[in-house]
């Protein structure tokens, strides 16, 4: 069987295919070695200045334009951006943790506000002497840039990045559905009890396969913003002290009341009667068909059935702009409005900025860097596609939404500016198990009738245990 | 091979004492150092790149670490930590089913069709099929994952669009405990049947044809006694098949970490997906660790529970 | 058996080949189903990207979504990485997984059983429990961020190790007692009459490593960081765009565009392919 002339002609023929393609290989290897080792990358481990970002956030042209100006400005600190082509800030942060441990951590990170606390907390350098020492130069900065953003980004007293972008949940309205049945666009004051007549309408004038309201099962944009919107949250919120050094430095009277040190979330309150009149809510509206269950997991794309009219309403942040465009939607085919007044219009924004590590040590450069990297003219270059929001109000203009849209763009702005209590997720930093316990159990709460109750009694269980653990 | 007998036998005459005091020592020497040689590379690497870092993991598996601070000796509260722990408890008890219910269905589909596909046909046709059915295990787990959340979403998806057509309701797929655990099975057998597939077409394919003959003459007729003369033979492939399968299945993590991130609830939470939200979600690396090795011990204990099956079950020619 | 029985069996038996071949039909359509769905989908706009009943002859052809890939990501800078580091990875377990193999299979050496344990116990190790200790210890090597801390590490093979003993205990003994009573030493036994015949197996051992390594994820986002290094499966992530707000066709166009290789060694090695899997699963 083994010698058989068809197959020995054949395995000839394949042994000097081997033969070929060893030899090219090893041709190959040898013309590639840099490119095996690394060599043929300029300016490595030639202790760069080295900052982390979240590859996904933005193009590389803005990359690449980002660094050249820095070199520019500063011919003298060498910078590596290296974008971290993660899916998610969990694989990014996996990616940034290993290498903490193996002591090759970068000097920047871009941190999202979910992660602001923890870096705070266990990693990053508090920005307060350099904003200090730079104050005139930043003042313009802070004039531009709304507080409650600046808040966010402080821990005890501190401040640890300078927000560059944020997303404020608004709700995104798709106007052929709302044409479709026969609504007009709702009013800023709007309540939710309006909000759930209107789905009722897109429900009744619509086929089988619509569903008048869609959500992602997150912290950003899931049961977060309804707790909010009824004036609670999952866990209860208070100010820490401290911060007026900044606030009295950089805002008038009227916008730095009521502002502290940053938040501290500490008690878990899931099985609180507003919580669970929020999960009633949202079970009520899946009872009735008005809005599907969460799906977790990622990849969801939500833009592709939003903007098909798949969807009627769903929250998303100014990013969604950027995304609707891309996937050919008319500028005017939708609009964005507040959400509903229900006990509260209080809103919720996610931001993020670079923070520094405590064990960079070149952290003066970073510093430029920061501030680098919150230019007005740097930003403008760097958010070209409305797939963010930038945190400077002046950079919000009719041009820039012009060919994406939305016609009402000032309402992203505004869910700060005319909300001033509008504020950031719950991210302690604990943030990552407060996630997942929130996903877990909405999951299940929203699963099946009648499950709500139980679920948040376990998951202020689990909320307990994760607040509890030292980090 | 069509005819072990025979070589067995021959590997018998060639240990024989003679071959043996035949041999000369310097070829005993040179297949020393041949042994050496070839084993280096393999054992090597498995040291360096595998052993190192389990004993690594088994090690910090004591510790309390959280990659920033220096680790600190924990003893076994890690394990205590974990034994208590219903995530954890949990996520085995799915992988369990998720093994069990994936690894028969794989084996059940692809030994269908490779028995399907063992009956007269055009040969351009057979190679299609072949072809076809092996095709998902060229293609990335996670790129799949993601194009199958939108074949599988509830309202949008063209799954329940293709099951409406035959009447049957809308299936909430990903978001409800018992919809969701199915998508992953499915999902998870749809790309790795293939691989079975081919391995039984491979068994088939040496069942000597006498033995068929030979059943039919002695009026074994029909396809289920077609079957009870083929399931023997094709028991060593079988248990290559189920081995592969488990190994495989005890680690799935791709499938349910895209399509629903363990949910609803904990309802598709596997043990890589505790291992990885513990380690770099969670930063406790210790306990990631200690789970890590539970998971090892696990597999090596069903497959050592396989192989001794295979003792009484499998039959070789 | 009752009399009845073999009518039925026999009658069975005669409708058999049609109802087989739809049979198989149907069961091949709903196992391309997904993957057509994809390349038809990344060939549509996106505002057509959900119809239902989906439309896999798309109404109006675009390749825009390809140009938007090409647009977004270096698609020719990634390619060259994934495909060094993928054949690479394939020719090293070839020559790795050949040569243990054989050992396993035709020498006799002590600790024999437990190191073949040993080898199919790497099998049985998730890659997120030891990817810490991997890259502290390719850092000790200097080969973190490099290509070659992911192909170094990939180069033993667990089941291709496996593949290969299988295989070479299947070829006849005897062809290598005739060479050695010809006078042959081990090597040339190896070299001259078993390596030859082991060519069916090696390809099989170097397709499933083209397959895996080209598609993997998880070591490359941990071990790269220089996106002069990033391999396609990394690059097309940022397909997704911020926040999951990237299109749809275009998503759907990487993933044809990083298939195609894959389907390309499929079909070049899979009649050898076939040959290695069919000796694989049959011997002790």
């Amino acid at each position: 069987m083994w010698m058989t002339d068809s197959h020995l002609s054949r395995r000839a023929l394949l042994r000097y295919g081997a033969y070929g393609a060893g030899a090219a290989a090893l041709a190959g290897t040898a013309a590639s070695w840099d490119r095996l080792t690394g060599a043929d990358i300029p300016g490595r481990d030639d202790g760069s200045l080295v900052v982390a970002t979240l590859g996904s956030a933005f193009d590389p042209a803005a990359v690449q334009a980002l660094s050249a100006g820095f070199r520019k400005l500063h011919p003298d600190v060498p910078l590596r951006v290296n974008a971290v082509q993660a899916v998610d800030w969990s694989d990014f942060f996996a990616k940034i943790l290993t290498q903490i441990a193996a002591g090759t951590a970068p000097d920047l990170v871009y941190v999202a506000t979910e992660g602001v606390q923890l870096f705070a907390q266990r990693l990053g350098v508090p920005l307060d002497r350099w904003v200090r020492r730079d104050a005139a130069e930043l003042r313009e900065y802070f004039a531009d840039v709304h507080p409650s953003l600046v808040e966010s980004m402080m821990y005890e007293g501190s401040l640890h990045q300078l927000p560059v972008e944020f997303n404020a949940a608004d709700m995104y309205l798709n106007r052929q559905v709302l044409n479709r049945a026969g609504a007009g666009f709702p009013p800023a004051d709007w309540t939710r009890d309006d909000f759930t007549a209107l789905l009722r309408e897109m429900k009744r004038s619509s086929d089988s396969h619509f569903t008048p309201y869609f959500w992602t099962n997150r912290l950003w944009g899931g049961v977060v913003p309804w707790l909010f919107d009824n004036g609670t949250n999952l866990l209860a919120e208070s100010r820490a002290p401290g911060g007026s050094w900044l606030w009295d430095t950089f805002y008038p009277a009227a916008d730095r009341a009521g502002r502290g040190g940053g938040f501290r979330w500490t008690t878990p309150q899931a099985t609180s009667a507003r919580v669970e009149e929020t999960y009633d809510y949202l079970a009520s509206l899946i009872q009735e068909d008005l809005c599907t269950r969460p799906e977790g997991g990622n990849g969801t794309n939500l833009v592709g059935v939003f903007s098909t009219g798949r969807v009627g309403v769903t929250p998303a942040g100014g990013f969604w702009a950027g995304g609707l465009h891309l996937a050919g939607m008319k500028a005017n085919a939708y609009d964005v409005q507040y959400f509903p007044r229900w006990r509260t219009q209080r809103m919720q924004f996610g931001a993020a900025g670079y923070a520094m590590l405590r064990t960079s040590k070149k952290q003066d450069a970073a510093w430029e860097f920061i501030k680098y990297a919150a230019r007005k003219d740097v930003m403008t270059e760097l958010f070209t596609a409305n797939q963010t929001t930038p945190a400077r109000r002046s950079m919000l203009t009719a041009g820039r939404y012009r060919e994406t849209g939305p016609t009402r763009w000032q309402v992203f702005y505004d869910t700060l500016d005319k909300f001033p209590d509008t504020g950031p997720i719950p991210a302690p930093p604990q943030v990552a198990e407060v996630t997942d316990v929130l996903l877990k159990y909405t999951g299940t709460a929203l699963a099946s009738p009648r499950s709500v109750a139980p679920a948040l009694r376990r998951m202020q269980g689990d909320l307990e245990q994760a607040m509890e653990r030292a980090l | 091979m069509t005819n072990t007998q025979i070589s067995a036998g021959r590997a018998r005459s060639a240990s024989a004492p003679p071959a043996v005091s035949v041999r000369p020592p310097a070829r005993e020497r040179g297949t020393r150092l041949l042994t050496a040689l070839f084993l280096t590379p393999t054992i090597v690497g498995i040291v360096v790149f595998t052993v190192v870092p389990i004993v690594g993991s088994i090690v910090l598996s004591f510790f309390d670490w959280n990659v920033i601070d220096p680790p600190s000796f924990a003893g076994g509260a890690n394990y205590r930590e974990i034994a208590s722990d219903s995530t954890v408890l949990v996520s085995f008890r799915n992988t369990l089913v998720f093994m069990v219910l994936a690894v028969a269905l794989q084996l059940v589909i692809a030994l269908s069709l490779a028995l399907t596909l063992n009956g007269r046909m055009p040969g351009w046709l057979r190679s299609v099929f072949r072809s076809a059915f092996f095709f998902p295990l060229v293609l990335s787990a996670a790129s799949i994952s993601v194009v199958m959340k939108y074949l599988f979403n509830q309202d949008f998806g063209v799954v329940n669009w293709l099951i409406g057509l035959f009447g049957i309701a809308p299936v909430p797929w990903l978001t409800s405990e018992h919809g969701a655990m199915a998508t992953v099975i499915i999902v998870y057998v749809w790309q790795q049947f293939g691989f079975s597939f081919l391995l039984f077409v491979g068994g088939l394919n040496n069942i000597p044809k006498e033995i068929h003959e030979a059943a039919a003459l002695d009026g074994a007729t029909g396809p289920r006694k077609h079957l009870a003369i083929t399931l023997p033979l094709l028991s060593p492939t079988l248990l290559v098949a189920s081995v592969v399968g488990i190994i495989n299945a005890l680690q799935v993590f791709e499938q349910p970490y895209v399509l629903t991130d363990g949910g609803p609830g904990d309802s598709t939470r596997t043990v890589v997906m505790v291992i990885y939200e513990r380690a770099f979600e969670q930063l406790r690396f210790g306990e990631a660790s200690a789970v890590g090795v539970l998971l090892f011990v696990l597999i090596m204990a069903v497959t050592a529970v396989q192989f001794r099956l295979s003792r009484r079950f499998v039959h070789y020619q | 058996m009752s009399q009845a029985t073999p009518t039925l069996g026999s009658v069975r038996y005669r409708l058999a080949p049609w109802a087989r071949i739809a049979g198989l039909t149907v069961c091949a359509l709903l196992t391309l189903g997904p993957v057509i769905w994809t390349v038809s989908t990344s060939l549509r706009t996106p505002a057509e990207s959900f119809d239902l009943p989906p439309r896999i002859i798309p109404a109006h052809p675009s390749t825009a979504a390809y140009r938007g890939v090409f647009d977004q990501i270096d698609v020719w800078l990634l390619a060259l990485n994934s495909t060094l580091v993928t054949a690479l990875v394939a020719a090293g377990q070839m020559v790795t997984a050949g040569l243990a193999g054989y050992a396993f299979a035709r020498l006799d050496f002590r600790f024999k059983r437990p190191l073949f344990g040993l080898v199919l116990a790497t099998m049985m190790v998730p890659l997120q429990v030891t990817i810490v200790p991997v890259f502290l210890v390719l850092k000790s090597m200097g080969l973190t961020d490099t290509l070659l801390g992911l192909i170094v590490p990939a180069f033993p093979t667990a089941f291709g190790t496996f593949l290969m003993r299988q295989y070479f205990l299947g070829m006849p003994k005897d062809l290598g007692e005739a060479a050695m009573l010809d006078g042959a030493g081990p090597w040339r036994i190896f070299r001259s009459v078993y390596a030859p015949l082991a060519t069916p197996g090696l390809a099989i051992v170097g397709v499933l490593a083209f397959n895996y390594h080209w598609n993997e994820f998880f070591r490359p986002l941990i071990l790269e960081t220089s996106g002069q290094n990033y391999t396609l499966p990394l690059g097309l992530v940022s397909l997704q765009g911020n926040l999951g707000t990237g299109s749809v066709s275009v998503v759907l166009a990487g993933v044809v565009l990083s298939m195609l290789p894959a389907v390309a060694v499929f079909l070049v090695g899979q009649r050898p392919l076939r040959e290695g899997i069919t000796s694989a699963g049959v011997n002790r």
